[in-house]
Order: structure tokens, then C-alpha cells, then sequence
């Protein structure tokens, strides 16, 4: 692990840590409502907590935005060149589209990150608040990774296929 | 699988069991299609009244484009399929089709199976053939050493997809054969960069492959073919700056015999199939990627769950143990 | 234009069926296994193994007729022919570090390639859904790419489902056609839907309707499936645990009470094949054996070398094992129910308005109806179970029925049915509108084909 990465993690789990105190909360609009109150727009402002920006670098960032009962915490995962930006895409996708395994993942990321996380009282109930953090920590750190890997496998890859390819016309 | 076969696996295998069951007595009634890369169709079936002969119909994107490379055409594919006995090149074509053969199963060899099974690189190599013998004729004019070498005015031009074609450009010296390639998926292009980057690097890199022909990749239509894209403009569309070219440059090694000549055709033929294979293969095998890390996340999400058993734990402690009962093996009674 | 032919694709528990829309039969019927090679610590003996037995197998596939893996099967565990490791088509992958992935073999050859140490067998489909998505991912790129040749960009495919697919196993398979394979465009049919469509073809069969009920028995087991215009009525589907191997494993164990001198599933499932049928009466045809000793067969069994021959007599199994499907306490104990009485309990679960057409056409298919009489026996007794009703209702109301007409419809494509109603249904000038397109999945997604517009009844 980088030098750089380990403060940008601690930094990353303390905030959510703190920003992990949820409750449960009726809606204050709606008769007989609950909803995630970070996710509904005009919102009254009570409600809503200081959204916190945590930043790497410009291109390694995490967005939490806490509120009452919700928290959304946004991750922008490194992407250097268009491989990576493709493959970060792809991976995204692909676990948005198994979204229901993840109960936690946002089915679409908010605007400028690549995936978004939406925890709400209900999951804080269900689950213990530490391992979320973990996950959140450790789906940070594998994802970055993972991306990184493929990106090694395509090179390795394209070069043992066109190998492959050219050596057929040695003859 | 890492090669595509230049034979086509079901042709062979339809020709071969209707050559047994002939063979055996018991001719098959037939009418089969069977398909090919690049916009390729056989079609194979009974003659009308004579169970023994078989009709053996191909319809390619590339012919049209092949046939007027030159005036041969009909010879060249006669001379290199009635070699084999049984195999007869029909003067009438069935509707709908480019070249209709017609198989006589009671003299057909397991060789003219393979063969045949081989038609539709017969049918592009046309060009290709009339390259070498122009290479020959060009070669055995002397050139003063410190000249550049002489470019002849010979350039075929094969549209074998709906918006790619290839050139095959003869000189003294070589043969040049450029592939124009677009992607129309976001995905493969940025894949088959870096797939064209290695088969540039490849040669360089690899001792062993020394020998092969030198790859290039550009944007701009080589030098080469130039001329063609200034006097055929209106055919380069609104997607002509996404295409790339990719030049063999084949040199007198790779042709010298005409075994070598068609085996370096039948792999320059599959170029596009099989760098477009290992593009899907590559996506293939990041999706099994993919698949085992949401695996490891869902792992490490699940861990976060209250388990059902601490909750229970919670309650055993005010007094309810006689409702829950392990067995030996950690399996629950619940009464 | 783009006069490509569509692809038909039937992947089934045991065996997968390909071809091309319009042809009359599967191109390629081969078990649904996949090979693919070993990760544990056997590499060493494993690449050994396998360099020494590929040596000779020269060019690919030039052997020409010679070649087995030409054979179209209908076992999804046997091959005839295993001569090991020796005609096993090189892919000089074995060792290579990095390329794992393409390192492996589908159908016939990934039957043979498993004998060897470096290879490990798996079906990545079970009880018809797909259950290992990487084997399966690879099993229709060696599909497409090897068997059809075909490049799926330039293609629409035709795949099949089981009924009660889950939709999320819908969208597993348009992200794998979609995006690592591009096809053109993606039709994702129901089986028992396909198979109505192959009954067309009877000549008993006037209105080309989709409403029927199908018998779909393959080697594991045996749905009866209700469809009304085209849905299939899930609440009423039942399931069946006899189907083509409980037979063979009947007449196997018939085998060996009677000590004949070859008892191998292998020819077991041989003698089902050639020799079995369905009679009208039991009793009747215990009578007719005996007194007409001609009635039995006598089947040879060759030695792989051809040099020894086994004879083994064939008696009464020839039209007690599909018994079975009448009257199943004759092999098994805890399932007893007959095949018709299931029919009808399924007919009798659907909305009332619709048992007509089921009773009017009730489809056969798959291999294990393929027996001589199978389909005049199932009508006679329906219809004497549907007339019992009806007379016992007529007695206790004292109204007059007009009575309900019991057809069972057999025709020649029974045995692929599945893949040929897809082949009939793709090769009609409206099924490209009927497809997602690749242009369709990239603006919507994957949820795109959770619906399907059904085919226009022509």
C-alpha cells in the first residue's frame, strides 16, 4: 500500500464512522412516510448534515453526504487513461446490475463519481455499523486493485495473442 | 482455443457424413445451411433428381469485389478445385448465390472434404494470387540499388464487410496488405488499441517471431493506398476518421512456395475474425473476473449482518433456551 | 442487406443443440459440458500428459470422416468411441501461464479431453437453468466462434429458456450476448413456447395456435407444461421424475437380474433406442411374447476393438420400460403416479377457459417420447380418464356435454421439437423485429429483456 493511501483510508473511515449515526425518522412532509432523507430533494435543511469531501487527489475522491437517517457515500475510483476509464465503467456496471446482493449499492452513482453507496437507519439496524465501514474501506482498496489487474491481464493478454498471431507466419 | 481454423468445422463435418452415408448406401436428403465469418453462406444440398450429387453453393461479402480483381477469376478456382475428383465448378449459379459447385460424393476424397471445407479462403485468395505473380514479374525487373523500390500500379481492393476492406498491394520487393478497422462498440475500440499497439510491438519484442511480417498501425491510409481514397472520396463516409489501418508488410520469405503462399493467406484472412475473437474472449474472461469479486464483496457485506444466531444467543440468555437445541453437527432444532 | 442466417441455440441440461434458422436440424448436438483445465498442482504431469497425447493428432480436424466428433449425439454422458486422449485437437495451450481461460473444450471433445489428469469435467447447466455463468460464457464463445463459425456481431440469436426462468438469469445472458459477444441482435424464447411452434408441422394441426399443452421429457426429467397463447401457466406446471434415464436404468437392472453377458449403461441405452415401444396392453403383450417367440431381439454388443462380440437378448424390456411412464410402481416405489392422470391434474389446474385448447393439443417432445405408440396410448388413456369425468359430471347434473376432444399431437421433429419451433419461428421475415438489438440494450440495459413481444400467430 501506497503512502499516500493509507491517511486517504484512516481519513475515510473516521469520517464514516461519525457520519454512521443514524436514526429513525418519520417523514415530515408525508403522512406515514420514511424515506432517506439525503435522497429526497427539498429537503428541509435540519435535516441535512455537512457533506463531507475527502480527496486524494483529483482523481481519487469519496463524497459523503450525511443526513438524519441516510447517509450516501460516493466514491470516484481512480481512472488514469481510457482503459481504466472503460474498465472502471464496465466493473461498476457490473455490480449495479447485482445491485440486489449488495443491499447497500446505489443502482446509479450521483453525478462526477463512478458508484455510490446509500445507507440508510434501516441497514444500520441490520448490520453492524463497524463492518459497513470495513466493507466500504476494503471495497476502496480492492476496486482500485482489481482495476489495475485487468488492466494487466488486457497488455498480457494482447501481446501473447498477437504473439501468437505472427508467430504462425514463421515458418 | 487460441487459433481460429481457417477449415470450417460444419461444412466439413455436413460433406463428410453425406460422403459415408453414399458411401454406406443410405445418401442423406439434404438442404442445409451453413455460415461462415465476414457475411459467408453455404448453402449444401441434393441435385434435383440424383441423390450422389450434391450441390455446394457459397455466397460471400468479398466476392464481388474479388471477382473484379482480374479476368481469371473462374479459371483460377477450376484449376484449384477440380484438382479434386468429384469436384465440378458449375456453369449456372443458384439463385442468390456467387459460385455453385457440384460434389459428386461416390468419387469425392476425404481430401476434397478438407478441401472444400477450406472454400472460403479459396474464394478471397484470388488477390492475393494475382499479388504474388505480379511480386514475381516486378522482382525480376532489375533495379539500380540506391533506386526506391518500384511501386507498381497494381492495387486490389477486397470490400469483405459492409464498412471494412483490405488492400493487397504488390511491389518489387514485398507485398503489402492493409486492413481498415472500426469498432463500433466504445468497448472494443479502446480494446483493440491496445491489442493493434501489441501486434505492432510484437516483433520487435519477441526474438522468435522475427521472421514474421512487419506490422503497422496508422490512422491515415497509408501511402500505399493513397491514391485510392483520393479518387474513391465520396466512399469514405462520416466514420472514415474512426478507421484505422493496419499493414502486413509480407516479404518474399512468407511466399516463397505456394504452400507457404496459402498458408500465409489463410491467416491473413482470419486477421480480423481472430483479433475480434480474442476481443470478446478478453471481455469474456473479465466478466468471470467480475463475477468472482462481486463474490468476495457480497462475502464481505454479509459479515456486516446481525447473524440470526447472535440475535438468538441474545435471547437464550432471557430464558427461552429450551426453544432452540443444536445437534451435534450445529444444525438448530426448532420445535 | 445483412442476409445472415439467425442462430438457433438450445442449451439443455444435458445435451445443447445449434444450428443455423431454417435448417431442418440442429447443425450440432453435443452434450453441454465443458472441460476446462485443472487448477490444482497437477500441472506438471497434467501438460506432460497432454503434449505426449496431442502429438499426433497433426492439422485439425483433417482426419476427415474419421473424425468423431462428428457424430450428432443423444447422450449427455456417453460417446461412442472414446479412444482417449489421442484424437484430442491440440489447442498448445497446456502450460502457458495467463491463457487458462482459453484453455479448454466444449461437447464431444470435452468429453475426451476429462480422461485426461489436466482436464476437469463440469455441466454448467442443471435442471435446465444455468448455473455456472463463467463455464457457460466460454461454452457459446467456443459455440459461436468454433462449432457455427459465425461472427455474432453480424447475427441474431435465438436462445431458449426454461419455463419460470427468473428474469435476472434473462439479463445474465444479455449482458454475456451483448457485451462480450455483440451479437446483433437477441431473441430469448421459452421452450415449451418453441415447442408448440415445432407442431406445426403435424399434419393434425390446422390452427397454428399457441395454446396447448407440452410434454417435455429429456434425460433428467419431464415437465408437462401448459401454455395459453403463448404464456406458459406457471401455477400449473408439473414436474415428472421419470424421463430417459430412469428408463435406460430400468432396463439395465432388468440386465442384470438376467445375467446377460453385458450389462453397461452404454448398452442399455442402445437397446432403449432401437428396440423399446409402447403397447396397449400389458397383460396382452406378456401373452403375444410368449407365444410368438420371434417378438424378441437379440442386440451384439462390440468390443471397442471389434474383435469380441456379446450377445444380449432383448425380451420383455422392450415394452416394459416406457411402461414406465404409465405405470411407474413397475420401477420405482415412491413415485406412482401415471403420466396421464399428471396431465390431466395439470390440464384440470389451468383457468377453465382455456382446458379445452389443452386437452385439443397436447405437444410431444424431446427424446424420451420418442417410442413407437407413446403418443396413441397417452390419447387413449386421457380420453378415458377425460369421459369418466364427464360421464360422472353428466350423472350427477343431469346436463348433456358436448364433450371434450383429447388429441395428441406426434410429428417427425419431436425429438429436437425445441430448437426446430426456433428455427421455424427465426427464419420468418417479422423475427428480427421481434429481437432486442445491440442499439436497444446500450440505451435501456440489461432489464430490456425481461419482455418479449410474442411472436403474431401467423
Amino acid at each position: 500500500m501506497s503512502q499516500s493511501l493509507r491517511p486517504y483510508l484512516t481519513a475515510v473511515r473516521y469520517s464514516l464512522e461519525a457520519a454512521l449515526t443514524l436514526s429513525n425518522f418519520s417523514s415530515q412532509e408525508v403522512e406515514r412516510h420514511n424515506r432517506p432523507e439525503v435522497e429526497v430533494p427539498n429537503t428541509s435543511a435540519e435535516l441535512l448534515l455537512q457533506p463531507m469531501q475527502i480527496a486524494r487527489n483529483e482523481n481519487d475522491q469519496v463524497l459523503i453526504e450525511p443526513s438524519v437517517n441516510s447517509v450516501r457515500v460516493s466514491i470516484k475510483v481512480k481512472q488514469a487513461d481510457e482503459i481504466e476509464q472503460i474498465l472502471v465503467h464496465k466493473f461498476t456496471r457490473f455490480l449495479e446490475q447485482r445491485a440486489e446482493a449488495f443491499y447497500i449499492l446505489r443502482r446509479v452513482p450521483i453525478k462526477g463519481y463512478s458508484i455510490s453507496f446509500l445507507i440508510t437507519n434501516y441497514h444500520t439496524e441490520t448490520m453492524k455499523t463497524n463492518k459497513l465501514v470495513d466493507f466500504i474501506i476494503e471495497f476502496m482498496e480492492e476496486v482500485d486493485k482489481e482495476i489495475s489487474e485487468m488492466k494487466l491481464f488486457l497488455n498480457a493478454r494482447a501481446r501473447f495473442v498477437a504473439e501468437a498471431y505472427l508467430g504462425e507466419f514463421v515458418y | 482455443m487460441l487459433h481460429l481454423d481457417p477449415h470450417n468445422l460444419l461444412l466439413q463435418k455436413t460433406l463428410a457424413e453425406a460422403r459415408e452415408a453414399q458411401l454406406a448406401g443410405r445418401p442423406l436428403t439434404l438442404d442445409r445451411i451453413v455460415s461462415d465469418f465476414d457475411y459467408t453462406t453455404f448453402h449444401v444440398s441434393n441435385a434435383p433428381e440424383d441423390k450422389s450429387m450434391l450441390w455446394v453453393s457459397i455466397r460471400s461479402k468479398a466476392y464481388q469485389t474479388v471477382a473484379s480483381c482480374g479476368s481469371t477469376y473462374q479459371s483460377y478456382l477450376k484449376d484449384k478445385l477440380e484438382a479434386y475428383p468429384g469436384i465440378q465448378l458449375s456453369s449456372q449459379t443458384e439463385a442468390a448465390y456467387d459460385i455453385s459447385l457440384i460434389v459428386d460424393l461416390n468419387k469425392l476424397t476425404q481430401e476434397g472434404v478438407v478441401y472444400l471445407s477450406l472454400l472460403k479462403v479459396l474464394v478471397v485468395s484470388y488477390p492475393f494470387h494475382l499479388a504474388f505473380e505480379e511480386f514475381d514479374r516486378l522482382s525480376k525487373i532489375p533495379v539500380p540499388v540506391d533506386e526506391p523500390p518500384v511501386l507498381s500500379d497494381v492495387l486490389f481492393n477486397i470490400k469483405h464487410r459492409d464498412n471494412e476492406q483490405f488492400f493487397v498491394k504488390p511491389s518489387n520487393d514485398r507485398v503489402t496488405v492493409i486492413f481498415e478497422t472500426i469498432f463500433e462498440d466504445e468497448t472494443d475500440k479502446i480494446f483493440g488499441k491496445v491489442f493493434l499497439q501489441e501486434f505492432v510491438d510484437a516483433r520487435k519484442r519477441n526474438r522468435n517471431i522475427q521472421s514474421s511480417p512487419q506490422v503497422l498501425v496508422s490512422h491515415e491510409p497509408p501511402l500505399e493506398v493513397q491514391n485510392f481514397f483520393n479518387t474513391h472520396r465520396q466512399q469514405a463516409g462520416s466514420d472514415s476518421d474512426q478507421k484505422k489501418y493496419i499493414t502486413f508488410v509480407l516479404f518474399p520469405r512468407h511466399f516463397q512456395t505456394s504452400e507457404l503462399q496459402f498458408s500465409t493467406i489463410c491467416h491473413l484472412a482470419l486477421f480480423r475474425n481472430y483479433f475480434h475473437y480474442h476481443i470478446k474472449c478478453s471481455k469474456a474472461y473479465m466478466h468471470s473476473r467480475m463475477r468472482y469479486r462481486v463474490n468476495t464483496f457480497v462475502k464481505v457485506l454479509n459479515r456486516a449482518k446481525l447473524d440470526d444466531e447472535d440475535e438468538e444467543d441474545a435471547e437464550n440468555k432471557n430464558g427461552e433456551q429450551e426453544h432452540t437445541r443444536k445437534t451435534i453437527s450445529g444444525r438448530k432444532m426448532v420445535y | 442487406m445483412n442476409l445472415n442466417p439467425a442462430v438457433v441455440m438450445d442449451n439443455g441440461t444435458g445435451l445443447t443443440k445449434l444450428g443455423f434458422a431454417g435448417n431442418d436440424s440442429p447443425s450440432w448436438i453435443f452434450p453441454t459440458a465443458i472441460a476446462t483445465a485443472s487448477p490444482s498442482g497437477n500441472k506438471k504431469t497434467g501438460s506432460s500428459a497432454t503434449s505426449s497425447s496431442v502429438s499426433g493428432s497433426g492439422t485439425n480436424g483433417s482426419n476427415g470422416s474419421s473424425n468423431p466428433y462428428f457424430g450428432n449425439s443423444t447422450s449427455a454422458t456417453n460417446f461412442g468411441g472414446l479412444t482417449g486422449g489421442k484424437m484430442l485437437l491440440s489447442n498448445n495451450l497446456a502450460g502457458k501461464r495467463g491463457t487458462e481461460d482459453l484453455d479448454f473444450y466444449i461437447g464431444n471433445e470435452a468429453l475426451v479431453a476429462a480422461q485426461s489428469p489436466s482436464y476437469s469435467l463440469s455441466y454448467p447447466i442443471r435442471h435446465g437453468q444455468v448455473e455456472n455463468w463463467d463455464h457457460m460464457e466460454r461454452f457459446w464463445e467456443n459455440s459461436i466462434f468454433k462449432y457455427l463459425r459465425t461472427e455474432p456481431e453480424d447475427h441474431y440469436f435465438l436462445l431458449t429458456e426454461p419455463p419460470l426462468n427468473p428474469p435476472e438469469n434473462r439479463e445474465q445472458v444479455a449482458e454475456i450476448f451483448f457485451e462480450s459477444f455483440n451479437c446483433a441482435g437477441l431473441y430469448i424464447a421459452v421452450q415449451a413456447v418453441l415447442a408448440l411452434a415445432a407442431s406445426w408441422t403435424s399434419s393434425k394441426v390446422i390452427d397454428r395456435s399457441l395454446t396447448g399443452t407440452v410434454i417435455d421429457s429429456g434425460d433428467g426429467v419431464t415437465h408437462v407444461i401448459p401454455v395459453a397463447e403463448g404464456y406458459v401457466i406457471g401455477s400449473a406446471i408439473k414436474n415428472i421424475p421419470i424421463a430417459g434415464r430412469d428408463i435406460t436404468e430400468f432396463i439395465q437392472s432388468l440386465l442384470r437380474e438376467r445375467g446377460e453377458a453385458d450389462t453397461s449403461l452404454r448398452t442399455a441405452e442402445r437397446i432403449k433406442q432401437e428396440y423399446c415401444y409402447v403397447c396397449p396392453d400389458i397383460v396382452k403383450e406378456f401373452n403375444k411374447f410368449d407365444r410368438q417367440p420371434e417378438k424378441f431381439a437379440q442386440f451384439i454388443v462390440e468390443s471397442q476393438e471389434k474383435t469380441k462380440q456379446k450377445v444380449v437378448d432383448v425380451g420383455y424390456e422392450r415394452f416394459l420400460a416406457p411402461e414406465i411412464f404409465f405405470n411407474p410402481e413397475i420401477a420405482s416405489s415412491d413415485y406412482l403416479t401415471p403420466l396421464p392422470t399428471v396431465v390431466d391434474q395439470t390440464i384440470q389446474a389451468c383457468p377453465i377457459d382455456v382446458r379445452k385448447g389443452l386437452y385439443n393439443n397436447i405437444v410431444l417432445s424431446g427424446g424420451s417420447t420418442m417410442f413407437k405408440d407413446f403418443s396413441r396410448r397417452l390419447q387413449r388413456d386421457m380420453k378415458s380418464i377425460v369421459n369418466a369425468r364427464i360421464s360422472q359430471n353428466e350423472k350427477m347434473t343431469g346436463v348433456k356435454s358436448s364433450g371434450v376432444d383429447v388429441q395428441v399431437i406426434s410429428h417427425r421433429k419431436q425429438r429436437n421439437a425445441v430448437w426446430f419451433g426456433g428455427s421455424l419461428l427465426a427464419q420468418t421475415a417479422e423475427f428480427r423485429g421481434y429481437c432486442h438489438t445491440k442499439r436497444d440494450y446500450e440505451e435501456i440495459g440489461p432489464e430490456i429483456v425481461r419482455n418479449f413481444s410474442l411472436f403474431n400467430v401467423m
